[in-house]
Order: structure tokens, then sequence, then C-alpha cells
């Protein structure tokens, strides 16, 4: 036995570090013994070809070689030409099969299926024999060291250090693998990025670390305090307009007599195109005029103007006075003088200084007077700072990490000028630059599975669960549970205490805005003015108004422009709140689905939503009022419900100026059904459809998408995705509803290539949630493996998603589950173990 | 923006335009410094720009004798300024972005080969692979001269989520610079950054020493993350270690870079730094070239590539009436109003080449010619037809004096040859020795 398990082993090693199909071919008779059916005798001494042999060919020529065998090799699939050993074995032709035949699309159509005998054995085969999964101990697959991604950076900064770093704004966008945003082998770095992240570690603790214990007092004036003629207000700052006078002032008081300093911090703010409007702005404080000057248009620019004064304690008002100079050209140019604020600090005088803010977050004790007692004190401050940073202690005994931070600090803030609190804190930036830091970087427990497998520490699994939940770092509780290696036995309450945390916001926002793509729908080009015309078939009005623009005939051109005008208008303003509105529904409605713990198929299909006063008159519901977002319950009937007819997944799907059904099509199989068809041929054929093939009106989609089901090249694929984008076509490219598209009434009955058919998108969505519900599980499980693992799920991660649905089917579709089964699951809970151990520090 | 406004834009689109393109964003300085340098002969420069969805062919294509000169076609009109700096090139092909046995995601591998020559390994992630891009086989040889050696621009601001092309990773189309077969550069999209990145931050008179004081302090955080790294590294194995790697290499560039700081000075030119991004994609795009002449007269780079947008671009251009996306649009399925269209976008990017060209054009090099004269800007598109997504007789400018090395005001008629010759030729222009070849290149293209 001994020998048996040392091979086994060995082979596992084997195939799992090199792939080699023709050495775990010839081994295979050792591992698979426990998990196979009673073999015929072997020819080839394989009994995994053997099997498929005695077993599986009979099956596969019965039902697929009328397609895939006997001289036909439809998508370039024949059995029958499968010859050596490694042909027949061969993983990912093999999942295609599994993936095909549970989904009902193979056999297709019209052909008899698998009976469940045939399916099962097939399944088995697959899974235990091909794939040479040990159910009991699944591999776990192997994530590539994960990068921070620029989410994770921000919020893990935040929580270090209470500093909101706008990452969206300073780094490049993070490359994405398998649709999401966090996957180790995806997130690469360049030198670009490397200085982004040097620079951002010392801005970001310029602003964190006090520079020293104390300094001037401060009070600060906001710029929503200025009251008086024309004081509008704007994202809560004052806002005076370049187009009219205003003068506005605020009051405060000094306590102390001294010296004060006294910073005007302004902003001009410009929409759109640049415009010579200018205006005089003069500052006074105390009645005094201390700043007369004339500004002009900037897109965006911050002004600060100081001044120092000597005051005994006493009332003063500052006053800002703006005159126009030259006024704004167009009308729909604005100007803004934004007041942000003015600060006060003092009295100057070092004697009456404050205790600096946050100071004792950073310093707990006062700095000491000896070299050496500060060098013992840095280390010590240094030392805490950087295993909070790296998400796990320095414990390892070559770890000098704390002494050479300590030496950093040293040699900057021995440095003139620069203070004990500045050298720590600049020791500080090179923590955030370390890739310890910036990436994740894992270790296995102490005691291994196997000579494969170990699970990862308990440092490892807090992070991975801080991440996958709220984008951050582990908080203390969960680093302390970990310290006492504790976490793994306690998953479910510490979930249940994440999840319940206003960080798990993150887990809606970056999972389902990725999955669902919620995220872009702010970003996203539209042009919904176009799009209301092409629905409400005026196309031709404007090529008149066009065309009488040209010929200079003025008054023809006024009056088509106010009929379109009018027609347009009528519809609901799609601005950047109704955008908002779209992204913040999608992840709150996932979000009740996790904390109330709802069936997952509400994903598909619900009686309530969530919408603001703007989204419900984009929707069409009556009596919403006002722009907080809320639970809706559906009135009977409604076509809404689920993420499908919500206004992101409709909007994100459609082109700028129409909805795309293949799109649409598109989205729902490979994002809920986990079919999606393969791409389209290399050189798409051309279309040759001119519009007057349609004679009497523009043509609907429905009749330009005909083309793609006379087309044999075509039809395959389309006729997959073309009838489900069909049936949402009452949504128009904004999400609204529709009954007609260019004047012609909306058909959206069809079927599906598994052969169901519908009338309606409320129908389908019904036979998506019942009779589709295990491939939505299984698609789902697939979406959520892949964020929480960081990785792209692989043939032999077939039994660990079975096993997720499994579950699912146990416990109503419940969210908890799904959840757990990720969480629980080799993937997420385990690690390779490789030649030279991963060692995180 | 109410329907006449619309209209009447849509209307008068050529007029407006011309004006537009008349006003700069930024007046590039005058610097007598540059003239006061050591040697005044001036350097070569070059720039890589990428226009996706290739151009519609036959307002592409000039008429002319191979050889000769040529008048300038419907597409390549707005450079009518720069006519006599211009060769355009036909007969080049990227077959590396044929489809071969990967299939669909011609988008993908047009631009991810554009520059590599090679083919890119079809992965949604795992495994990325292309190959060195020829802007960083030259910056490796000449990059150590100028402050950095190379700047990678986009116009692209707004990512999507979600898959890319048809199974390929989003790295392919977001990034035409790769550093190693598995280390995109990701390019910058705001041009303040970019500014900032060159001459530091702060007002004109303040950002110099501004950029000194941080450069000083990095270098010791530097050197404490690089122990780090490399203890990390020791026991990292497979991809693990290739991400280290990359880590490294990048700490190694920005030292290099540091180091050549404190030998050259930098240009500062008197002007601020722009404000962000602006709204109007036309105006983000004449500031991003704005920048990137910039760092050319100020010596800052020699090598440079610009992605105008992702490969397979979908983006819309209301301001000259067109309100479907541009890849859309390329599958034109022959229907001559929609080819129309396709032609007045292919026209579009041609205007902010023009507005680029000539600036370089009119802007002075120390020696008293031109910029343009001193460089080689390879325009052009990794797909062909974008309707039938070909990668043969790509459309392709090159303009420019290469410092006399290029022969420019004629139409050069190659004839299936690998795009990666021209490149190779370059290579030589830029002073890169015994590159002797490059991707699928087959020898040097003779211009």
């Amino acid at each position: 036995m001994q020998a048996v398990s040392q091979t086994r082993e060995g082979l596992l090693l084997v195939s799992l570090n090199f792939r080699s199909r023709t050495i775990a071919a010839t081994l295979t008779a050792t591992i698979l013994l426990p998990f196979s059916a009673p073999l015929p005798a072997a020819e080839t001494g394989n009994p995994t070809v053997a099997e498929y042999r005695a077993v599986i060919s009979p099956i596969l020529e019965k039902h697929c070689y009328e397609c895939h065998g006997d001289g036909y090799d439809k998508g370039k699939v024949a059995f029958d030409s499968l010859e050596t050993d490694q042909q027949i074995q061969e993983p990912e032709l093999w999942l295609r099969v599994l993936l095909n035949t549970r989904a009902g699309l193979m056999p297709a159509e019209q052909k008899p299926r698998l009976n469940l005998v045939e399916q099962a054995q097939l399944e088995r085969w697959i899974k235990y024999s091909v794939f040479k999964i040990d159910a009991r101990n699944p591999d776990p697959g192997r994530v590539t060291v994960r990068r921070l991604n620029r989410v994770e950076y921000r919020n893990t900064v935040r929580d270090l250090l209470g500093v909101d770093y706008n990452t969206d704004h300073e780094f490049p966008p993070d490359d994405t693998g398998f649709g999401f945003d966090n996957i180790g082998d995806a997130l690469t770095t360049s030198p670009m990025l490397m200085e982004k992240y040097v620079a951002a570690a010392q801005t970001i603790v310029a602003q964190a670390v006090p520079a020293a214990p104390s300094k001037p007092a401060e009070q600060i004036v906001k710029g929503a305090a200025f009251e008086g003629q024309n004081a509008r207000l704007r994202w809560g700052k004052r806002q005076l307009q370049f187009h009219e006078p205003a003068n506005v002032s605020a009051n405060f008081k000094t306590e102390l007599a001294g010296s004060y300093r006294v910073k005007f911090d302004l902003e001009v703010n410009g929409s759109y195109f640049p415009d010579p409007g200018k205006a005089r702005v003069i500052l006074k404080i105390d009645g005094k005029e201390f700043l007369k000057q004339e500004f002009a248009y900037h897109d965006e620019k911050s002004y600060v103007f100081e001044s120092t004064h000597k005051w005994q304690p006493s009332e003063h008002t500052l006053s800002i006075e703006l005159q126009p100079t030259i006024p704004p050209l167009k009308k729909e140019t604005i100007i803004d003088l934004f007041v942000n604020k003015v600060t006060i600090e003092g009295p100057l005088e070092k004697s009456q200084w404050v205790k600096t803010e946050n100071y004792e977050r950073y310093f707990p004790r006062p700095v000491p007077a000896g070299a050496k007692q500060r060098r013992a004190y840095a280390t010590e401050l240094l030392g805490a700072f950087a295993a909070k940073a790296y998400r796990r202690p320095l414990t390892q005994a070559d770890d000098d990490t704390a002494e050479r931070l300590a030496k950093l600090a040293e040699d900057h803030y021995r440095e003139p000028g620069k203070t004990f609190e500045q050298g720590v804190a600049h020791a500080m930036a090179a923590v955030l630059s370390s890739p310890r830091f910036l990436f994740r970087l894992e270790a296995p427990a102490a005691h291994a599975l196997n000579a494969q497998v170990a699970d990862v520490d308990e440092y490892s699994l807090a992070s991975r669960l801080s991440y996958f939940l709220w984008s951050t770092m582990p908080d203390e509780q969960l680093m302390s549970l970990a310290a006492r290696r504790e976490l793994r036995n306690n998953l479910s309450t510490q979930v249940k205490r994440m999840l319940a945390d206003p960080r798990a916001e993150n887990f809606a926002r970056n999972f389902t805005g990725q999955w669902l793509q919620a995220r872009d729908v702010e970003g996203i080009a539209s042009n919904p003015r176009e799009i209301h015309i092409r629905d409400a078939g005026e196309e031709g009005s404007l090529r008149d108004l066009r065309k009488a623009w040209r010929n200079q005939d003025e008054a023809t051109a006024k009056r088509l422009a106010e009929y379109i005008d009018r027609l347009v208008d009528a519809k609901p303003e799609f601005d950047g709140d109704m955008r908002k509105a779209m992204r913040r529904e999608t992840e709150m409605f996932f979000g009740h689905v996790v904390s109330e713990d709802r069936p997952v198929t509400d994903l598909i299909d619900s009686n309530y939503i969530f919408v603001n006063d703007k989204l419900a008159l984009l929707y069409g519901l009556p009596d919403i009022t006002g722009p907080e977002m809320r639970k809706v319950t559906l009135p009977a009937g409604s076509p809404r419900g689920g993420m499908l007819t919500q206004g992101s997944a409709l909007f994100v799907t459609s082109n700028p100026d129409r909805t795309s059904p293949v799109k649409r099509g598109l989205f729902v199989l490979a994002n809920f059904l986990g079919t999606p068809p393969p791409p389209p041929p290399a050189n798409v054929p051309a279309l040759e459809a001119s519009e007057e093939d349609f004679k009497g009106h523009d043509p609907v989609l429905r009749d330009i998408l005909k083309v793609h089901r006379e087309n044999p090249a075509c039809a395959s694929c389309h006729n997959r995705m073309d009838p489900i984008g069909l049936a949402f076509e009452n949504f128009n490219a904004l999400g609204m509803w529709r009954d007609t598209e260019r004047k012609q009434p909306i058909e959206t009955q069809g079927n599906l290539i598994t052969g169901e058919t519908f009338t309606s998108v409320a129908e389908l969505k019904r036979i998506l949630a019942q009779d589709h519900r295990q491939e939505f599980y299984a698609t789902l499980t697939r979406k959520l493996l892949t964020y929480a693992s960081g990785r792209g799920t692989e043939y032999y991660d077939v039994e660990t998603i079975d096993g997720i649905v499994k579950r699912l089917n146990a416990n109503d579709g419940r969210f908890s589950s799904l959840l757990m089964g990720v969480i629980e699951s080799a993937p997420f809970q385990k690690m390779r173990i490789q030649a030279t151990a991963t060692v995180a520090n | 923006m109410n329907t006449l406004l619309a209209a009447q834009r849509h209307a008068s689109f050529s007029r407006r335009h011309f004006f537009q393109g008349m006003g700069a964003c930024i007046a590039l300085p005058a610097f007598s410094s540059l003239a006061h340098g050591a040697s005044r002969s001036a350097p070569t420069r070059m720039a890589v720009v990428y226009v996706p969805n290739g151009a519609i062919p036959a307002a592409f294509w000039p008429a002319g004798e191979a050889g000769g000169a040529f008048e300038l076609s419907p597409t390549l009109s707005p450079l009518a300024k720069v006519h006599q700096q211009l060769q355009v090139i036909s007969g080049l092909t990227d077959l590396s972005a044929n489809a071969g046995p990967d299939g669909a995601g011609d988008h993908a591998r047009a631009s991810g080969t554009f520059l590599t020559g090679v083919r890119i390994k079809k992965t949604a992630g795992s495994d990325i692979r292309a190959g060195v891009s020829i802007d960083q086989v030259i910056a490796n040889q000449i990059g150590h001269l100028t402050r950095f050696s190379s700047l990678e621009l986009t116009c692209d601001a707004v990512r999507k989520s979600g898959d890319c092309d048809s199974g390929y990773a989003c790295a392919y189309e977001y990034n035409l610079a790769w550093r190693s077969h598995n280390q995109p550069l990701s390019p910058e999209h705001n041009p303040r950054f970019v500014f900032e990145r060159l001459f530091g931050t702060g007002s004109p008179r303040e950002r110099v020493g501004n950029l000194k004081r941080r450069q000083a302090d990095q270098k010791s955080i530097l050197d404490f993350v690089l122990a780090d790294a490399r203890s990390v590294k020791a026991k990292l194995d497979g991809r693990d270690k290739q991400k280290l790697d990359q880590y490294l290499t990048s700490v190694r560039e920005i030292e290099q870079r540091i180091e050549n700081s404190t030998r050259m000075s930098v240009k500062n030119p008197d002007i601020d730094a722009p404000a962000g991004i602006p709204d109007g994609y036309q105006e983000h795009v004449a500031l991003m070239f704005d920048m990137l002449a910039l760092a050319f007269q100020t010596d800052s780079t020699r090598v440079a590539t610009m992605l105008m947008s992702r490969e397979g671009s979908n983006r819309s251009f209301a301001d000259i009436g067109i309100a479907s996306g541009h890849h859309d649009l390329t599958h034109h399925k022959n229907s001559p109003e929609i080819i129309e269209k396709v032609k007045l976008i292919d026209r579009w990017y041609m205007q902010r080449l023009a507005g680029f060209l000539e600036k370089m054009q009119n802007t002075e090099d120390v020696d008293g010619k031109s910029l343009l004269d001193h460089s080689m800007i390879l325009y052009g598109s990794g797909n062909a037809d974008g309707n039938r997504h070909t990668h043969e007789d790509l459309p392709i400018v090159l303009a420019g004096g290469g410092s006399g090395v290029l022969k420019p005001g004629r139409f050069i008629k190659a004839s299936g040859v690998p795009i990666t010759n021209l490149f190779l030729t370059m290579a030589d222009g830029m002073g890169a020795k015994g590159v002797e070849s490059h991707g699928d290149s087959t020898g040097r293209l003779n211009v």
C-alpha cells in the first residue's frame, strides 16, 4: 500500500506540474481504482481508455455520430477519430461534452437525448477517469499571486491609514481576465504603475501621518456657511456664478490673542467648452480688501489665497464679492466660482500650539530624546505598521523588516529640517511600495494535507475572505482570530458578521458590477435623443430637418426641430443621476438577495425591484417620489423583476443608438446559462442587407436579424442568441418599455434552442428560472468561484461546482448555500504546495 | 443640446472642424535653452499612432505611381498641409493577426500583434503571451539617452467590464507596447499625469524642484523595496516569480530614470499643466498629442506609442452626427449609407493626426529644422478592412523626415511585405543596432 500511495502522490505531482498526459496516462491505474466502475478487460492497459472503448464509445455512437462521427466533424469534433490514449483523455474536449450534454444543447434539437443512466455513466467517466478528480480531496488549483487592483488598493489604504486616495483617477485601469479585475494572472505591473505606486505612497503618508506632535489650532469655515446675495449651493459647496453679481459673507471667532493665518480655498469650475467669460473677485477680512483679481474660465482649478493677521479675542467677518466683467458667451456654458472653505490657523506662536489630530494613532508615546531610543521606538512603530500592512505578522526568524525600516526612517529624520515623525512616515511609504503590501502573498498552513495540497494558513484565509467580501484588508477581528488559528473554525459566524458590515457593499459593487457589467453603466456612450427618435420612427423627420437646414429653409427647420424636441422632451431625462440609479438598483438588488438570503433565482425573476423617483419614471411605475432608492413590490403582470430587465442590464447590452438583441441574447447565455455560443467565425461574410429590402417601412431589428437565420453560417449560433434577445425588444436601449419600434408592433415570441417556446419576456424568465435552474446555479457558481479564487475555473473544478449546485438544490437555492459552498471549497480553503514552498514572509 | 443645434452642427460639420483644427490646445513654448545644449544635431524621434477598426480601403488609398508623388485620398485629405512629409505605404501585412487555428478575435489580435509581430496566445487571462514590441526593442537600446525610455499614451479613459474580444484577455486590446512577452505597458490616459510625470507637479516655477525632491526620497524607498522583492521572489516559482520579475524590472527602470535625471536637465516648459481629461474626445486627443509633442520637443523621450482608442472600439461620434458605434458601423453590410459614416470617422481620426503633424511641423528643433523633420510617425491599424477583418494591405501612413533617413512625399507600393520589415527599417533610423529580425519580419523594407 505504501508503494501505491507514493506512486499516486508522485503521479499527481507530475500531472499537476507538467500536465503531461502521457505520463499521467501510463500511471492512471493506481489512482483511479477506488472511483471507477469495475472495468472490462483492458486491451491497452489503460483503464480510462478501456472504459472509453467498452462503455462510453457505444453511447457516443448511438447519440452523437450523426454529427460527430462517420465522416462528420461538426464543430471540429469527431469522436471516431480519437485514436491515441492522449486524444481519448483530452480534458478540454470532455469538459465541453459534459457541459453541452448537461445543458441539453447536445445531442442537438431533434435527436434523442442520453437517458439518465447513460448520462450518469458519461459524467462519472469524465469526472473521475478523464479528469482524475479525487472527490475527497479535490485539486484546489493554482492561483497566481494577486496584485491589489485599484479598488482593493484604495480600500486597503483607507482602512490602514484613513486616507481616501482616488485610484480610479490616479492609476491606470487594471487588465481583466475571465471577466474580472482581480485575476492574478491578468494583473501585471508596469514601470509606470510602479512609479505611481511610489508617488501614491509618498502622497498618502504625507496626508495621513502628522509631521510634528503639535501645531497651530485650526478652524474651518465651510463654503456653505457663506450667506448673502446670489449664494447658490451645489455639491455642498457655496457656488457663485460668473454671470451674476454675488456678495456673501461668514463669521468666525478668535478666542486667544496672537497671529493668525487665513487661507481662502476657492475653485473655478467651468462646464464643457472653454469660454471667454470673466469675473472680478474681491476678498475682504473684517471689511478690509486683501485681494482683487479677475478670474477666467478653467474646467477645474483650485486657488488658495493666504494672509496673516494679529488679532485679539474677537469676532471677524470674511466676505467674498463677485462682479461679472465679461459675461459667459454661450448659454449652455456655466462658469462657477466655488467657495470650498476658509481655514484659520492660529495662534501661530509655538507656545499656543495644540496637539496634532490623529497624532496618537501613529505615535502613541512622546518621541524619546536619545538616538538609540529613537531608533528603538521607530523599530517598534514600523514593525507593527508593516505587519498590519502586509496582513501577517513579521514573525519569521530571519525577518529584519522592522530594523531595515527603522534604518530607513533614521537616515531620513537625520537630514536637516526633518522631524522624527517625517522619518517614520518616509519608511511607511516604503512599506506601501513593497511587494509584500502590493501583492497578496499566501502561505500554506504548517501541516500539509498531503504532498501536494495544504490548507492556506489562517492569515491567507483572512485575506481571502476580506478581499472577497469587502475588497479590502482583514480587520482586527479577522487578524486576531487568525493569530489564534480560530478563523477556520468560525467561518460561518465571521461570514455573517462580514456581510452585515457596510464594507460588504464592495461585494455587490465589484462582483455584480462585473458579472453583469453594472459598473459600466456610468461610463458607456449612449445617445438618448437618437434612441427616442428611432423608436418613434421619426428618423425621416430628422433627415428632413438636416436637409432644411442645409437649404437654409429656416421655417421648416424650426418646425421640425420643435416637433422632435417635443417628442424627446416628453421622455424622462437620461442623465448621470439616472445612470447612477441604475447601477445602485443592481447593487442593492444583489445586496438584498445576499442579506435576506433569498433564492438566487430571484436574480432572474422577482416580484420586487429597487427604484427611486427617476428610475420609477423610466420604468413607468407611478407614485414614487424622492431620490432615495427603495424596495418596491411590483404590480401583478409587471414585466420587470429580476436582474435581466433592470435598466443596467438592458442599457449595457445596447448600442449607442439602438438595442442589440444579439448582445442581449449573448448576455443571457454567457452570464445566466453558461452556454455562450462560440465567437463568430474569423471572417464574417458580408451581409447584403440594404434597407430597401424592407418595402414600406424602416426595418425593425427582427427583420434585420432574419438575415442571420437565413444564412446557414450564422444560423447555428444566432438561433441560440437572437430569439432570447428579441424577447427583450419591448425594452428600448435605455431600458424603457415600448410597444412599437419604428411604428411597427414588437413581436417577442420565440423559442430556445433546447425546445421551450415563449411569447413574452415574462415567460422567458419563468423558463430560465425553472427549466434551466441547474445551468443557472452552475453558471452563477462558476462566476462567484472565479471572483473569489482569483483564477479562471478549470476542468477539475467541476467537482467543486457540482458540490455547490447540489447544496443550492438542497437549500431552495438560498444565497448562503452558494456563498458558504464557495468559501468552504477547496479552491478557497487550500493551495497547491510547490516544489519550493511559497512563504509569504 | 437641442435638435436644431445638433442639425446645425451636423450640417456645418466641415467648416466647424476646420476652425477647431486651427486653434491648438497648448502653444508649445520656444526653447532657446535647447539650442545651447552640448550638441546641435537633433535626435530622431519615433511614435506609433494606432487607430482601431481599420479604414474603408477605397477612401483611404491615394492615386499615384509606385515610388512617386501621390494625390491625397478623401480619407487622407486632412493632411494637406503636411503632404510633402508623408509616405503612404500599401501592401503591408500583419499575418500574425489572421485567425489560423485560433478562430474569432481579430480585433484583439490586430492590436496585440501590431507592434509585436508574433501570434498572441488565445487566453481569457491565465497565460497572456505576446512578444516584445518594436518600440521597446528600440527603447532598450536608446532609452538611456533620455529621461524616459519610452512613453505610452491612450485616449481611452473608460474600460468595459467583463470579457473582451472572443476569448482574448483585454490586455491585448488595451495595450500596444509590450516590455516582455507577458508584460504589457499600460498606457496613461490623463494628459495631466503625462505632464506631471515629465515635468513634476506644482506651479511652473516649483515643479522641477518638486520633482527632484520626490525623486531623492524615492531612491531610498526603492532600495528598501528591492530587498523586499528579492527575498520574496526567492521563495516563489512559476508564474508567481514572473509577477515579481515584472515588479523588479519596473523598480529598476525607475531607479534608472532617477539616475538619468541627475545627469540630464529637465527642460521645463513655462506653462500650466493641463487640468485633467477634457470632456470631449476630440479635445482629449488633441491635448494628448500636445503632450506627445512636448515630450519630443523637450527630448524627454524619443520613443512613444499612442493608442487612439482600443482595437474594436465602439465609440460614437455625436459631434459629426454619428450616433452609432464605430465597430458596429464597420460591419457595414455594404450599405452605402453606413460606409459613408465609417469614412467620416476615418477622416475624423485623420484630422486628429493632421493637427499633431502640423504642430510638429511648426515647432522648431535645435538645428532650426522642424520637429517633424526629425521624426518618424507611423499611423495605422492592424486591421485593414474592418468589415472583413483583413490584415493585409494595412492602412499605413509614415510621416516625417526621420532626420534625413526617410524620403517623404512618395507612395510606396509594397506587396505582401510584413509590416515588421518596416519596423526594422525604423529601428535602423532610430539608431538601434543589430536588430536583425522582429516577429515575422523577412528583411528590411526599403523606404
